[in-house]
């Protein structure tokens, strides 16, 4: 992890919501993984910060990575960008997801957030052959799929958080991974538990995740803000997360 | 450069610059390497620090304000018997002294903390951190309790009992006065609908505090320096608290927003004292001259078999 500067060299509305920024990163940046993110702020040209408001850094998470050096992060389109300007990155945070080696099926779930922290995925799976279900439940129901790849199944859940075909796509996923918006994620996590505890009786250990999106102030491990209780002992997302094995992290 | 930020004593406390982070900013040990050149720093505050260990809070700890942030973390730490056990070899290895923030409840548990201290060499001093709403009693049982410690001692003091507690504190034994911990705040969460207590940062604390320290800078006895902490976000506000009266700032979040100010402060303050202490003109050093820069405006050299009148 380093601090490093970047720009914005490409902005395309995706849709009625969303925009996508190109950016150009440092190269440390352009390899990131599934899971990983960057902490930006704008800054001038002399490389001073801006303005003060948003205070602290934002939780940018890539979708997707281009040749030479450029990253892909979605916005939304209410906020206003330009071509050319400066940002000063942080990352890359945290670890990537770690999947089965055998992955076949995968079952992605965003809960009240735009799923773009599980937008990665996307083309490393795809060209494996790996089949995605995309669940939206809650606010991330508004989240428009148009721009995602066709192979990728998107699914809108019911408001009591259920959705057709959820023992079937349940059943079928070897892996799932749950992103929770941020401030009830935890008791979301705890529901879906409840859900698959009616289909297996245990969960085993690397199948569910639930990956964990809340502010960062520092991004380096220091602040304690992200801290969670895991398997006993203290874990934080910008250090060990986003993604955590629900059989070992403490929901209450 | 050496600049004494203790009261002169038996123990003091000598920092090459009067810049340091603020506790709760920058974790227990060496977090920012990557980020940061402690060199730079004049020392490190570590996190809180309790007796036992305390886990995170539960529910929001941070909520985005206007130009600033509301942190409510619960001071999530291992206690200090495993603090000292997992950083005692990092903080060997700092090139700037360690404070330690202890938070501490109860003189029992100052006389269970300073056990375990005295002998740690790596910790250079101890800042006692006084909760909010504590009593003046309490507040100087504490520090008569914490100053028996054979390291130098520095208070943090409450934002809304700084006024009253900062004479008795300076009186009870302590070697400096930290002036303040951040004030506390309520807000709502966006995410939840809830209001959340916490800690308040940003560039709109600098002014609030700034008026506290040249206050009690003027009340309290001359010889207990003053340590000023609140809304730094710029090398010229640091030199504001500097111009205050105070010895040393401490940098709270703006650390977390960019972390580079933090050296840039320290590397603006350390030249700047300096300087001001030769008589330099004001213009003749800045924090972001290169060396290149820093030749170019020496004058030049006499050539040789050049004259002077």
């Amino acid at each position: 992890m380093k601090e490093t500067q970047a720009y914005i060299e490409r902005i395309k509305r995706v849709n009625r919501g969303y925009q996508r920024l190109e950016l150009a990163v440092d190269k440390s940046l352009a390899s990131m993984l599934a899971g990983q993110a960057m902490l930006v702020r704008a800054i001038d040209k002399d490389y001073d910060v801006e303005h003060w408001d948003p205070y602290l850094r934002e939780l940018w998470f890539p979708v997707e990575t281009l040749a030479s050096n450029i990253v892909v992060v979605e916005r939304p389109a209410r906020r206003h960008y330009t071509p050319g300007q400066l940002l000063s990155i942080i990352g890359p945070i945290g670890k990537a997801f770690r999947f089965r080696q055998k992955l076949r099926n995968i079952l992605l779930i965003a809960h009240n957030t735009t799923p773009s922290a599980l937008l990665l995925t996307l083309p490393p799976l795809l060209a494996k052959g790996v089949g995605i279900t995309l669940v939206l439940t809650g606010s991330a129901r508004r989240y428009e799929t148009n721009h995602l790849p066709e192979e990728v199944e998107v699914i809108q859940a019911e408001d009591d958080l259920t959705w057709s075909d959820m023992v079937m796509t349940l059943g079928w996923a070897d892996q799932v991974f749950v992103l929770g918006g941020p401030g009830n994620e935890l008791t979301y996590f705890g529901d879906i538990m409840g859900l698959m505890r009616e289909r297996h009786h245990d969960i085993p250990a690397n199948y569910l995740f639930g990956v964990i999106k809340r502010d960062l102030p520092c991004g380096v491990g220091a602040c304690g803000a992200c801290s969670l209780n895991v398997g006993g002992g203290q874990k934080r997302q910008c250090i060990d997360g986003p993604a955590f094995d629900l059989t070992e992290l403490r929901l209450n | 450069m050496a600049i004494e930020i203790t009261r002169p004593g038996k123990y003091s406390l000598i920092l090459s610059t009067p810049v340091m982070p603020a506790a709760g900013t920058v974790g227990f040990g060496d977090d920012y390497r990557a980020l940061l050149d402690y060199d730079k720093l004049g020392a490190l505050v570590t996190n809180p620090v309790t007796i036992d260990p305390w886990r995170p809070a539960s529910g929001t700890r941070i909520i985005a304000l206007d130009a600033g942030v509301l942190a409510h973390t619960g001071l999530p730490n291992p206690g200090l018997a495993n603090v000292i056990s997992q950083y005692r070899r990092v903080w060997a290895n700092m090139p700037i002294p360690v404070i330690l923030h202890l938070v501490a409840t109860s003189v029992s548990q100052i006389k269970r903390a300073l056990d375990m201290i005295d002998d740690v060499d790596e910790i250079a001093a101890v800042e006692l951190g006084l909760r909010d709403d504590i009593s003046e009693r309490e507040a100087v049982a504490l520090v008569e309790a914490a100053s028996r410690m054979e390291k130098p001692l520095l208070a943090r003091l409450p934002f809304y009992e700084a006024s009253q507690l900062a004479l008795p504190i300076a009186e009870a034994g302590v070697d400096a006065l930290v002036l303040t911990a951040a004030p506390r705040g309520t807000a709502r969460d966006e995410h939840t609908g809830r209001l959340v207590s916490g800690r308040v940062y940003g560039p709109l604390i600098k002014p609030i505090i700034l008026r506290l320290v040249g206050r009690l800078r003027r009340e309290i006895p001359a010889d207990i320096p003053v340590i000023a902490a609140g809304g730094i976000h710029s090398p010229q506000d640091a030199r504001d608290y500097i111009d205050a009266g105070a010895i040393a700032v401490q940098v709270d979040t703006a650390t977390w927003a960019q972390p580079k100010m933090l050296e840039r402060i320290a590397r603006d303050l350390g030249g700047w004292i300096a300087t001001r202490q030769k008589d330099a003109l004001s213009d003749e050093w800045n924090p972001d001259m290169g060396h290149t820069e820093a030749i170019e405006r020496r004058p030049d050299p006499p050539s040789p078999g050049s004259k002077t009148k």
